[in-house]
């Protein structure tokens, strides 16, 4: 009884039985506003909830820690601090994170790169939403 | 993973049989020894059993010669120790018997029995101690009251033995008989045993070999897999290696890696020892991560194809002749993975060598391809016998210039004659084209003197200043010739040989008229007269006079029609051209009616091209004034385009003129008309004044 409440009180989705499926929590990391947008509108999961997103690799670190995303979205090339040192933080801090690179950059060795550092797919800019869709699909599976 | 699967199956098989024929073998033998130690028994038991059954008889007889023994009144003392030993041995060998256990147990009892009723007969008579008989004078020796005594025991043991003796001895019969019986059981079980034992030995050996050819066949079999394997990986084109967890080459790898790599000692070596000589330390680098990224489970398939970053690899390497060749190598990384996760990164090698440079060629041929047909539209709208001549006097100038880049020299001076005598070639070459709407080659040409014109520029000249020119020269060459070549086989049939030579450049001529008429926008018609009758020597010098004068007058001569309208002019405005005979000498008078020359005009720009000074210029006559045109660097329109400006023109004509002993004259009225009358020595006299 009054774990219901505690429940409605602090308004957080009822965890278990009571949901079919858990949300899976989605942050965007991209200096491009317009890119943003982009991912977000296109992606097409039911069960993906984009809980937060950043325009560079500080302000990305600062929303991980207080939201706890499943799912990263990360662009490299970002004012302050750049993509590739942003994934080995969010890992160092979270190994099971799971993140998507969407770059423009599509040289091999950026991609190595990032791979090793702990991203788990990459995408290249520009990108279509299919493409967008199998991507994240192919790390949500 | 199958082939270890059957083979572990087939292992434990030939052990579960060999265990069992071993097992079966010495069951059979254990058995055998048992019952061989049984038959031992019941032999030396049938050996005892057989002395028994004849001891009652030889009581029966002994009790009988005892008996007569007593009748006869004889010594019977040896016949009772005789019957003593034998009773004595007997009851010892049943006694054995019993021990033993020879006898049938009921068998044993009623032989026991029997016997036992013997010794209360017996017992008496071989209890007799003493003398039988009483031996007197009288009666001679009779028995004595003992010996009577004892005559009637025997009596009663004779009978009771001649009564009893045939059953005992029936009896110890047959226990020997069952002893038989048994003991031939036991030796026929033993040779079943026997038999039993070599039938299992047989089918051991069998089994092994059937085993031993089964394996045989299989070691067959594999070697000639692996001879197969072997096979495939020399002639397989493609580099094919194994990486195990240390990234390092396995001990098997395609034979294609040797010529890809230069090297044989693979197996073992690191894949970065692999390309650490070949790549960049930063692409070595990124293809280590790679490599190591790909044992991980994070990544798959398709991603990892995807950042791939060896890709197309450019390397470089000796080539064995003492120069280095760069290869394209495209490496294909593949995942073996077994049930315990990744076990070999299969790593497959291609030189893409070829279809690089085929994808780089077809690029080139497709640029090319776009400028051929560009050429050939030019070609299709050119008359075919125009075409051929412009090709002839192509070659021939272009070779002229050859000439002059190899003209030794070594001074400044001497390597500053050389860009102008090239710049008139070129330029009048480029006349040529431009006037039969050869586009691509006159953009060539003009590529080309904008090359020779960087030479010009320079402060100080060497023979290094002229590369490009020589490489760029070299190239048009190519070009004609393949231009040339299109030519035939767009059945340009050259027919010059047919067409006379003057009707070949009045053609030209019109040709150019017309296209500088579209581009300028003026309007005139050219007339032309007794080209036909250029001598052959002539003939080149006069094409580039014309040319460049038919240029001059449309560009610079020819006003615009709306011009001319306003000086109550025809719209239309003549040029004419005519070569005569006069006298001994040629003459060709080249008119048009356009604006004239004014010398002031002329002047001006002299001045202004630093070509004179203030002062010249006003103290310089008419004459003097109309001579500046043909001066080196003179030109009238500003900038330079295909067609006028580049101020080479006239004089290119001027020194062609003077090198074969003629002469240019001018005579111009400012408003109404220009002409030039260009006179040439006759030929003969032309030959020496071209040699004095």
């Amino acid at each position: 009884m009054w774990g219901a409440s505690a429940n409605k009180g602090r308004g957080a989705p009822p965890a278990g039985a009571a949901a079919p499926r858990a949300p899976i929590k989605m942050l965007i990391v991209d200096d491009s506003n317009i890119v943003r947008r982009r991912i977000e509108r296109s992606q097409q999961f039911d069960n993906l909830v984009v809980i937060g997103s950043a325009a560079n690799g500080v302000e990305a670190l600062e929303i991980f820690a207080k939201t706890d995303p499943d799912v990263v979205t990360m662009d490299l090339t970002m004012p302050m601090m750049d993509g590739i040192e942003c994934i080995g933080r969010m890992v160092a801090k979270r190994p099971s994170v799971r993140i998507l690179v969407i770059s423009a950059l599509a040289d091999k060795a950026t991609a190595v790169e990032a791979m090793e550092r702990g991203a788990n797919g990459f995408l290249n800019k520009p990108f279509t939403d299919r493409q967008l869709n199998e991507a994240i699909e192919e790390l949500i599976r | 993973m199958t082939v270890t699967g059957v083979e572990r199956r087939r292992d434990v098989i030939t052990v579960a049989i060999g265990t069992a024929l071993a097992v079966l073998m010495g069951v059979v033998l254990a058995a055998g020894i048992r019952q061989a130690t049984r038959l031992h028994a019941e032999i030396a038991a049938l050996q005892t059993a057989s002395s028994l059954q004849n001891y009652p008889e030889d009581i029966a007889r002994e009790l009988d010669t005892l008996r007569e023994r007593l009748e006869i009144r004889a010594y019977s003392g040896r016949a009772l120790a005789d019957l003593r030993a034998t009773v004595s041995r007997f009851d010892a060998s049943l006694r054995a018997t019993t021990a033993g256990d020879v006898l049938d147990a009921a068998d044993l009892a009623r032989t026991q029995r029997l016997w036992h009723q013997y010794d209360p007969v017996l017992a008496p008579v071989l209890a007799f101690h003493g003398q039988p008989y009483a031996d007197s004078d009288t009666s001679g020796s009779t028995l004595s009251r003992e010996g009577r005594a004892h005559f009637a025991q025997v009596k009663r043991a004779q009978l009771f033995a001649a009564v009893h003796a045939k059953a005992l001895q029936d009896h110890l019969v047959l226990g020997v008989r069952r002893l038989q019986a048994s003991a031939s059981a036991a030796a026929a079980q033993l040779r079943a045993l026997l038999l039993a034992g070599v039938l299992a030995a047989l089918v051991l050996a069998a089994a092994a070999a059937y085993l031993q050819i089964t394996r045989a066949r299989d070691q067959r079999a594999a070697r000639e897999a692996e001879e197969r394997t072997r096979d495939i990986l020399k002639t397989v084109r493609e580099g094919f290696f194994l990486l195990d967890r240390d990234n390092r080459i396995g001990s098997v790898w395609s034979e294609a890696l040797t010529r890809m790599f230069n090297r044989g000692d693979f197996a073992g070596l690191s894949f970065e020892d692999l390309l650490r000589d070949l790549v960049p330390a930063t692409t070595l680098a990124t293809a280590v991560k790679y490599v190591n990224l790909l044992w991980g489970d994070r990544a798959h398939e398709n991603l990892m194809k995807s950042i791939n970053p060896l890709g197309q690899l450019e390397v470089t390497a000796e080539d064995g002749r003492g120069g280095t060749e760069t290869r394209y190598l495209q490496f294909d990384f593949h995942r073996v993975v077994g049930p315990k996760g990744v076990r070999h990164v299969l790593c497959a090698v291609g030189d893409v060598t070829s279809s690089v440079l085929l994808a780089r060629e077809l690029q080139e041929s497709q640029q090319s391809a776009n400028a051929q047909l560009d050429m050939m539209v030019g070609m299709m709208r050119t008359d075919p016998v125009q075409l051929a001549s412009f090709l002839d006097s192509a070659d021939a100038g272009l070779k002229h210039v050859n000439a002059i880049l190899k003209e030794p020299a070594r001074t400044d001076t001497e390597f500053r004659r050389k860009p102008g005598s090239i710049m008139r070639e070129l330029h009048s070459l480029k006349g040529e084209a431009a006037a039969l709407d050869l586009q691509s080659i006159a953009d060539r040409l003009h590529a080309l003197e904008d090359l020779v014109g960087n030479c010009q520029a320079k402060a100080t000249l060497s023979g290094d200043d002229f590369l490009p020119v020589v490489v760029k020269l070299d190239e048009l060459l190519a070009y004609l010739r393949g231009v040339r070549e299109m030519a035939s086989r767009i059945s340009v049939s050259p027919q010059s040989e047919a067409v006379p030579a003057g009707d070949v450049l009045a053609a030209t001529l019109q040709t150019m008229a017309a296209q500088l008429a579209r581009d300028h926008a003026k309007r005139f018609t050219l007339n032309t007269a007794g080209l036909g009758g250029v001598p052959p020597q002539y003939a080149r010098t006069l094409k580039d006079c014309l040319i460049q004068l038919v240029r001059n007058a449309a560009v610079h001569g020819i006003e615009a029609p709306e011009v001319r309208s306003r000086c109550a002019k025809s719209d239309v405005g003549r040029v004419s051209a005519e070569f005569r005979a006069a006298g001994a000498n040629y003459e060709l008078i080249f008119e048009d009616d356009g604006a004239g020359i004014a010398p002031e005009a002329l002047k001006e720009t002299a001045l202004r091209r630093n070509l004179i000074t203030a002062a010249e210029a006003s103290s310089m006559d008419m004459r003097g004034a109309m001579a500046l045109m043909f001066r080196p660097g003179f030109s009238t329109a500003d900038g330079a385009s295909r067609d006028a400006g580049r101020g080479v023109g006239m004089d290119v004509i001027a020194r062609n003129v003077y090198a074969l002993g003629g002469r240019i004259g001018v005579s111009t009225n400012p408003g109404k008309f220009t002409r030039f009358k260009i006179t040439l020595p006759a030929v003969e006299a032309a030959g020496s004044s071209a040699v004095a």
